[in-house]
């Protein structure tokens, strides 16, 4: 069975192919300013050489149209025909309070992600626009959309609340609802499978860390807190977003330097982090270079981040009342051997024991960190959340396959 | 719509060039010589990185802005454009000569816009082809900033026309639209220009210092600036004008300018860009 995975943002939209006997990639690529007469369209066909054209490409459908034709070219293409594409999975950003699980796409469904535009204002109406250039070209093909909230769904009100008036939870749905879902419940599943563990028995703390940060606290399998918020600005600092600050700051600092709302926004979204304690650079690469070549301002946004992770960590702990494992994942998660080793070492005291050739040994595998013995196993996992949404996408398939009557019912 | 043009890149053009592009629209500027491009697109540049100080733009932002805004030296190059936008300065039989050009220029479903705060639409559209898609879209400065557009409808501005416009208008571009039939001032700049008429009054009378006065209605009523400094930031002979020719139209004498009014105009204290009006302002036009 070939799957179909998009990830479609406003003027974009990513894909990957997939042939889940073995779960392995045909194809992958992107389209990305559309809406231009200079859009461009790379696709990475398995085994062949990469394919780059600069088109006009207005909108969605058209996209998704020239896509299709690609991944059934002669030269190009990995399949005969677009009709061996037997679903379509696509990734949301935000699922609400009304997706706990990957869905297959009724029309109801479209309405209730359309109900969550205000959440997810530059995310969700793109995802819709995919759903709807996917329904345009192939409007036999089931869909399916996984979203990043869904996995932290589990979690108590005691989590998931905010101490504030309840009114705004009742009113406008302002709680935490986290994000990098489906990454999390990859890493974490990957992660027991690794000890040899049934996962319901196992407390693991699992760390996405890239452009965008999270932690999660993940307790017999499931999300029982995460870092992120209502928004993804809450939890860890990252390369641009401040995280958790004191909320009180925001309007004071309107008052001192005079600035709307949109301003204060940007400056917390786009002006902090790494970015912002080290003047240089968001990217860690750049932060670990110029520490290591005497950058002070470098050397503080390294500490910060590298702090304010691991007290993640303790405080998750703290909450499971234990901890397994550790995992590491996503861009500097999964190459960051020096950010690893700082918040492994200084984690003794729950019985973290770092084996510190492991850490720094490069590979793409999953693998273990952490000495033979350590009380707490750390790993790094990398992470892949297509491959989970194209496996949400067959099983919901497979399943709506011999339970049809479950098609009716999804609203 | 997706290409939009701006015919004029003086004040009022440079900002809604600006912020049609932040708004990732592609926008086709026109003025008369290369220098007038020249200058104005520096002065967006200057404002583009105003912003970034006050961290609302970074500065990848603000090179995918500059790449969207397009230089040309001829009207001909708006013709493939789905809206155009004109801001060229406040001369009836310029403003003609502009939507005559367009009404040949562009095919029958093009919108074709006046940013004019005074003149009238109809007038305007009579000369224009197809004159049911001539509109007037009034933004206020700074554009960027100001999230009301008031749309005016002329006597001939087809349901067509006004229904597209204000969804362009709430939806690319986010802000609010008002419809406002056809009359001098308007809405915005017949309120707020009263006010300030009457704010220098009052200062001239000696009622009350111009501080304590913009304390007043800032602190009492909720204004971002008191009257006198919003005097001071729309420039003073702008105001000047705008109440004379209200005076003018509607002929009541609560338009008529304070006395001071056209003397400080007289002396060249003109607010902001003179650096003195009510109040004294530095090169960034912040108070001093």
């Amino acid at each position: 069975m070939k799957i179909l995975v998009i990830n479609a943002g406003s003027s974009s939209v990513k894909y990957q192919l997939f042939d889940m006997h073995n779960e392995s990639v045909l194809a992958a690529g992107k389209v990305e300013r559309i809406g231009m007469d200079t859009a461009i369209l790379s696709h990475e066909p398995y085994n062949k050489p990469e394919v780059r054209e600069v088109s006009e490409i207005l909108d969605h459908t058209t996209a998704i149209r020239k896509v299709l034709n690609l991944i059934v070219h002669k030269e190009h293409g990995v399949i005969d025909s677009v009709n061996d594409i037997h679903a379509v999975g696509h990734r949301i950003v935000h699922g609400g309070e009304s997706f706990h699980e990957s869905v297959l796409v009724t029309p109801a469904v479209k309405n209730k992600i359309k109900q969550l535009f205000d959440l997810a204002p530059l995310h969700n109406p793109a995802h819709i626009m995919g759903i709807n250039a996917v329904e345009a070209n192939m409007p036999d093909v089931p869909q399916v959309v996984v979203f990043d909230t869904a996995f932290h769904q589990t979690m108590d009100r005691k989590s998931f609340l905010y101490p504030i008036p309840m009114q705004l939870y009742n009113r406008h749905k302002i709680r935490k609802y986290g994000f990098h879902g489906t990454s999390h419940m990859y890493v974490s599943r990957q992660a027991a499978k690794y000890m040899g563990r049934p996962i319901e028995e196992l407390k693991i703390v699992t760390c996405h860390i890239g452009n965008g940060a999270s932690v999660t606290a993940v307790d017999g399998g499931i999300s029982a807190d995460t870092s992120m918020g209502l928004t993804p600005l809450e939890g860890l600092m990252m390369g641009t977003r401040s995280g958790d600050i004191d909320p009180a700051i925001v309007p004071y600092v309107i008052g001192k330097e005079d600035l709307t709302i949109q301003e204060v926004s940007s400056m917390l979204n786009k002006h902090s982090g790494l970015f912002a304690i080290s003047g240089i650079s968001s990217d860690m690469r750049e932060i670990v270079e110029a520490m290591e070549a005497g950058n002070e301002n470098a050397k503080l946004a390294f500490e910060m981040y590298e702090y304010r992770l691991r007290k993640y960590i303790g405080a998750y702990a703290a909450a499971m009342n234990g901890i397994d494992a550790i995992v590491f994942t996503a861009g500097i998660g999964e190459n960051s051997w020096q950010l690893r080793e700082r918040v492994c070492s200084n984690l003794t005291y729950l019985g973290v024991e770092l084996d510190r050739e492991a850490n720094r040994t490069r590979s793409d595998k999953d693998r273990r960190i952490s000495k033979e013995g350590s009380k707490v196993d750390v790993l790094v996992i990398p992470t892949n959340e297509e491959l989970m949404i194209a496996r949400d996408t067959f099983d919901i398939i497979v399943s709506t396959a011999t339970h049809p009557q479950e098609m009716e019912e999804t609203d | 719509m997706k290409k939009i043009g701006v015919v004029g890149l003086g004040t009022m053009g440079q900002g809604i060039a600006e912020m049609l592009a932040h708004n990732g629209l592609e926008v086709h500027v026109v003025e008369q010589t290369q220098e007038k491009l020249e200058q104005g697109l520096e002065y967006i540049e200057m404002s583009l990185d105003k912003r970034i100080e006050k961290w609302a733009l970074t500065q990848s932002e603000k090179k995918l802005i500059l790449t969207r805004i397009h230089l040309h030296e001829h009207i001909q190059n708006l013709s493939k454009c789905d809206l155009i936008i004109e801001t060229i300065s406040e001369d009836l039989e310029a403003k003609k000569e502009v939507f005559r050009s367009l009404g040949e220029l562009c095919e029958e479903h093009v919108i074709l816009a006046s940013n004019s705060s005074t003149l009238s639409i109809t007038e305007i559209a009579g000369v224009t082809k197809f004159p049911g898609r001539v509109i007037g879209l009034h933004f206020i400065h700074p554009v960027s900033n100001i999230d009301i557009v008031e749309i005016i409808r002329g006597l001939q501005t087809s349901d067509e026309t006004f229904q597209r416009s204000k969804a362009f208008i709430e939806e690319h571009i986010s802000k609010k639209g008002i419809l406002v039939y056809e009359s001098p001032g308007y809405v915005t700049t017949r309120l707020i220009c009263t006010l300030i008429n009457e704010a220098v009054h009052v200062y001239s009378e000696g009622v009350a210092s111009a501080e304590d006065i913009d304390t007043a209605m800032r602190v009492g009523y909720g204004f971002k600036h008191g009257p006198l400094e919003m005097a001071d930031r729309f420039g003073l002979d702008a105001v000047l004008a705008a109440l004379e020719r209200m005076f003018r139209d509607y002929g009541d004498l609560k338009y008529r300018p304070a006395v001071l009014l056209r003397k400080m105009v007289r002396a060249g204290q003109l607010g902001v860009k003179t650096g003195n009006g009510f109040f004294t302002y530095d090169e960034d036009g912040d108070r001093m």
